[in-house]
C-alpha cells in the first residue's frame, strides 16, 4: 500500500478557494500538490471555466482518450463548502472516450464540499494502476488500496457502504459500477448512491485507469472573508432569491412535472424518437410519482431539496431510491414504450446500481426495440416489454448475452445493422428528453452543445413549453436566445457557462444580477450583467478552442429532427418541421453571431474581445 | 428548557445547520466541528439528528470533574426575518451549558458521558466544545429556511414560554 503525504509548499489559501490542486499518478502510485493557478481562477472563476483551462493545459494535444495519459479532472466551484444553496456540485471533466471532445459532467451530492474540506479545489488523475485500486484521501494523506479481490465488481451502493465501513464512516465516495469496469461507453460516476455524473463515459475512463472509487474525508474548512457578514447575506439571498415560488416547484413536485408539459407539446421522445406524444405518459407524470413519493432529500448545502425518494414494488421486492428525474422518465419510459411506473423504477435502480447513464441506456434500449420491431435484428425485446427491459442494464453492464452487442452503443449498432437514420445522438452523445419537432429551439441546443447531445447548455424548453412565452414551432429568435440571454428567461450557452463556473444548479433559476451579487463576495466589487455574460462567453469560446484542437465533428442534428419529410404525423406537434433551408441558415447564423468563421473557428477579434488567454 | 432538535422525518440532510453553526463559531465553514450533526445514509436515505439537550440532559455537566461546564441563561431572540419566529408567541429563555475553557482540562469525561455525541475535543484548542445556542439566535434554525422543511427547531415546553416584557 503506497502512502502519499500531500503538501503544497508554496500554497496559500484564498477565501472560497483552498488554493490546492491534487495531482495523482496511478501508474507511479504517487501524488503531488500544486498551488491553484489564481490567474486562471480570476479569468475563469471555477467549475466549468477553470476545468476547461486546466484541460487545455494538461490534456496532451491529440491524446488517445483511452490512453493512460488522458487525465480525469474533478473540479469544484468557489462556493462548494459554503452555505450558498445549489452550489455544492462537482464537475467531472475529460476528453471523452466516447465523443473525443471535451465533456464536463456535473453531479450533486456531497463529494465536492468534502474535497474542499480535505483541502483541494481540484484533483487531476493520470496514468493507469497495474491492478484495480481504490484511492482514499483523508486531508493530506492519500492512499492507494488494492481493490482486485475486494471491491472490484461491487455495485454502486455496495462500494459506498464498503468505504464507510473500511475507510471512514463519513467517507464521500465517487465510484464506478460494474459498467465502468467493463469500459461501457456510457458508464457513469456515482456519489451518494443516486447522484450521477452521467454523460460522456467518465465511468469508463475511470475504469480504464483501474480506479474503482475515490473516497474522500475532509476535516478542514472553507473561508469566506467576514463570517458574520456572509451569514447575514446568505440569510437574505435564500429568503429573496432561493426559497421563492419560482424555485420551490423543484421541492414540491420536482422534474416529473415536465412529463405532462413536454408530452402535451408533442416533444416527448417516444418509441425511439418515432413519435412526439406518448399515450401512456399519464402513468409516469408528476401525479403518479407523488403517489409513490416517500421522502425528500437534498444535496449538500441546498435548502431547496429537490430530490424525491420513491418506493415501488417489482416482483414482490421493494424498489426504493431517489428519482427517477425527468430525463430518465422520458428515455426509459416513452422512448421504450414503457408506461409501467414499477418497471421504470426498476430500470432506474438497475442503471444506478450497475453504474449506467439512464439517458444513453434508454436510447440504446429504445433502439434495440425499434430494430427488433422493424426486423433489422432481433434483440429479443419489443416496445413496452417491461420484463425484458429491466434486465437489459445488467446484461449491458456485464456485456452478457444481448448486452454484449448493445454495449456497442447507439451509433455503432446503427452502423452495424445499416440503419444510420435511427442513430439518435449528436457527436456520439445520445440526446435527452426533448424532441426538437415540438420545441424548435432544442435543435440548435443539441447541435451546438460543446459536449454533444445535451439539454443543459441552452434550454429553450423553459420558454417554448414551460412558460409558453415564446412560440415553439419557429426558429425565429432561437439562435440569438441559444447564444445569449434575452427576455423572458431563455437559458443561454453564455449564461449557463458562467452559471456552471459557480457551480449553480439549474433548480435555482438564478439570473446574471444574482450571480453578480454572489461573485461580489469573491471579487470585492460589483460586476455588471455584461461582465457576467462576458465571462460565460469566454468560457464557451475556450471550450470551442479545445474541441477544435482535439478534432470535433460538424455541428449537426439527426436529419429526421429537422427535415420536412419526417415531421410527426400525429400528436400535438403533427406537421411541424424546421425544414432543411431554415436549419442550414440557423447554423450559419449561429456561427456569424458567435463571431466564428464559416468553419466554426473563433476569430482572433472575438478571442481578444473576450480575453481568452490561449490560442490554437 | 428549550433546546435545538432536528426532526428526522422532516430533515433532508442538506447540512445547512452544520455549515451555519461552524461559520458562526469557527469563522469558517467547517462542519467537522459543528455543534450539531445530521447523519444520513445516502442509500437508505435514513436520517438521524444529534443535538445537545442542554439542561434537559446535562450528563456532561454531571461528569465534569472540574466544574468547567456551567449553566448560562440565554434569552432567545427569534424575532429575526426567519420563519421560526412565527412559531414563538413569546420570547423564551434558554439554559445553555457552556464550557469554561479556563477550567476545562480536556480530560474527556464529558465526551464519554454525552449520549448524543455532541461534545468533543476541539482539534486545535484542545478543550471541549459544544452548542451554546448562538447568543440566543441559533444559526442552525435560521438556516433551516425552506418553509416546506423547517426540520431544525427549538423543542420547547409551553411552560417555558412567557410573554415578552413590555419595554
Amino acid at each position: 500500500m503506497a502512502v502519499g503525504a500531500a503538501s503544497n509548499p508554496e500554497g496559500g489559501r484564498v477565501d472560497f478557494y483552498t488554493g490546492n490542486v491534487l495531482r495523482i499518478d496511478m501508474t507511479a502510485q504517487s501524488v503531488a500538490v500544486e498551488p491553484l493557478n489564481m490567474d486562471w481562477a480570476a479569468l475563469y472563476v471555477g467549475g466549468k471555466g477553470l476545468l476547461f483551462r486546466y484541460m487545455w493545459e494538461y490534456v496532451p494535444v491529440g491524446v488517445d482518450p483511452w490512453s493512460p495519459e488522458n487525465p480525469l479532472f474533478l473540479m469544484t466551484g468557489p462556493f462548494a463548502g459554503t452555505n450558498l444553496s445549489t452550489t455544492s456540485r462537482l464537475v467531472v471533466g475529460a476528453k471523452s472516450p466516447v465523443t473525443g471532445i471535451l465533456n464536463d459532467s456535473y453531479v450533486g451530492g456531497s463529494f465536492a464540499p468534502e474535497m474542499k474540506f480535505a483541502g483541494y479545489d481540484a484533483i487531476i488523475i493520470v496514468g493507469k494502476a497495474a491492478k484495480p485500486t481504490v484511492v482514499t484521501i483523508r486531508n493530506e494523506v492519500v492512499e492507494f488500496v488494492p481493490a482486485e479481490s475486494t471491491y472490484w465488481g461491487m455495485k454502486t451502493s455496495e462500494i459506498e457502504q464498503a468505504m464507510r465501513d473500511d475507510f471512514d464512516p463519513e467517507a464521500k465516495t465517487l465510484s464506478i459500477g460494474p459498467a465502468g469496469e467493463t469500459l461501457n461507453p456510457w458508464a457513469c460516476l456515482s456519489t451518494d448512491q443516486y447522484h450521477k455524473a452521467g454523460r460522456g463515459g467518465h465511468g469508463a475512463l475511470m475504469g480504464s485507469k483501474n480506479i474503482k472509487a475515490i473516497a474522500v474525508r475532509g476535516t478542514g474548512s472553507v473561508t469566506v472573508g467576514d463570517p458574520r457578514a456572509f451569514l447575514a447575506d446568505m440569510e437574505r439571498v435564500h429568503r429573496e432569491f432561493v426559497l421563492t415560488d419560482d424555485n420551490l416547484w423543484a421541492h414540491e413536485e420536482g422534474t416529473p412535472i415536465l412529463v405532462d408539459l413536454v408530452n402535451g407539446a408533442g416533444a416527448m421522445p417516444t418509441r425511439n424518437w418515432s413519435e412526439g406524444y406518448f399515450e401512456g405518459a399519464k402513468n409516469l407524470n408528476s401525479e403518479s410519482f407523488q403517489k409513490i413519493r416517500v421522502k425528500k432529500r437534498a444535496c449538500y448545502q441546498c435548502a431547496i431539496g429537490c430530490r424525491n425518494v420513491h418506493a415501488a414494488t417489482w416482483h414482490g421486492v421493494k424498489v426504493m431510491g431517489e428519482g427517477p428525474e425527468y430525463e430518465t422518465i422520458a428515455l426509459g419510459g416513452p422512448n421504450c414504450g414503457i408506461d409501467d411506473i414499477d418497471a421504470l423504477m426498476k430500470f432506474n435502480e438497475e442503471c444506478d446500481q450497475w453504474g449506467l447513464d439512464t439517458i444513453s441506456s434508454g436510447t440504446v434500449i429504445g433502439l434495440a426495440m425499434d430494430m427488433t420491431e422493424k426486423g433489422l435484428h432481433d434483440f429479443g425485446v419489443r416496445f413496452g416489454e417491461g420484463e425484458t427491459y429491466v434486465q437489459l442494464p445488467g446484461l449491458i453492464a456485464r456485456r452478457e448475452g444481448v448486452g454484449a452487442e448493445l454495449a456497442l452503443g447507439v451509433r455503432k449498432l446503427c452502423e452495424k445493422y445499416g440503419a444510420p437514420e435511427l442513430s439518435m445522438e449528436v457527436k456520439n452523445l445520445e440526446m435527452p428528453g426533448y424532441d426538437p419537432r415540438g420545441a424548435f429551439g432544442m435543435s440548435i441546443s443539441y447541435a451546438t452543445s460543446d459536449r454533444g447531445g445535451c439539454h443543459m447548455r441552452t434550454y429553450s424548453v423553459a420558454d417554448e413549453i414551460l412558460s409558453g412565452a415564446v412560440p415553439a414551432a419557429t426558429m425565429e429568435g432561437k439562435v440569438e436566445g441559444a447564444i445569449s440571454n434575452r427576455p423572458p428567461d431563455f437559458i443561454s450557452q453564455n449564461f449557463s457557462s458562467i452559471k456552471f463556473c459557480g457551480i449553480w444548479c439549474d433548480f435555482w433559476a438564478v439570473n446574471p444580477t444574482q450571480v453578480s451579487q454572489m461573485l461580489t463576495h469573491l471579487y470585492h466589487r460589483a460586476l455588471s450583467d455584461d461582465e457576467i455574460m462576458l465571462i460565460g462567453e469566454r468560457v464557451w469560446n475556450l471550450g470551442r478552442l479545445f474541441n477544435l484542437r482535439e478534432g470535433v465533428e460538424a455541428d449537426t442534428l439527426p436529419t429526421k429532427l429537422y427535415s420536412e419529410e419526417s415531421a410527426h404525423t400525429s400528436g400535438p406537434s403533427a406537421g411541424q418541421a424546421i425544414g432543411e433551408a431554415t436549419w442550414t441558415e440557423s447554423l450559419r447564423r449561429y456561427y456569424e453571431l458567435r463571431g466564428w468563421d464559416a468553419d466554426g473557428v473563433p476569430t482572433e477579434a472575438k478571442l481578444h474581445e473576450l480575453g481568452v488567454d490561449v490560442r490554437l | 428548557m428549550p433546546h435545538v432538535m432536528i426532526s428526522r422525518k422532516k430533515c433532508t440532510a442538506c447540512h445547512m445547520c452544520e455549515l451555519a453553526c461552524s461559520l458562526y463559531h469557527e469563522g469558517a465553514f467547517r462542519p467537522s466541528v459543528a455543534r450539531l450533526r445530521s447523519e444520513c445514509n445516502p442509500t437508505t436515505t435514513d436520517i438521524k439528528g444529534f443535538t445537545c439537550l442542554q439542561t434537559a440532559c446535562a450528563k456532561c455537566q454531571e461528569a465534569c470533574p472540574n466544574g468547567a461546564i456551567t449553566t448560562r441563561a440565554v434569552p432567545l431572540k427569534l424575532d429575526g426575518a426567519f420563519d421560526s419566529a412565527a412559531r414563538f408567541e413569546g420570547l423564551a429563555e434558554g439554559q445553555a451549558l457552556i464550557v469554561d475553557e479556563e477550567k476545562c482540562t480536556n480530560c474527556g469525561d464529558c465526551y464519554d458521558a454525552c449520549p448524543y455525541g455532541v461534545i468533543h475535543e476541539h482539534p486545535e484548542r484542545k478543550v471541549a466544545f459544544k452548542c451554546d445556542l448562538c447568543d440566543g439566535t441559533p444559526q442552525c434554525i435560521v438556516f433551516c429556511q425552506n418553509p416546506h422543511v423547517l426540520a431544525v427547531d427549538l423543542k420547547i415546553d409551553k411552560a417555558d414560554v412567557r410573554p415578552v416584557p413590555a419595554e
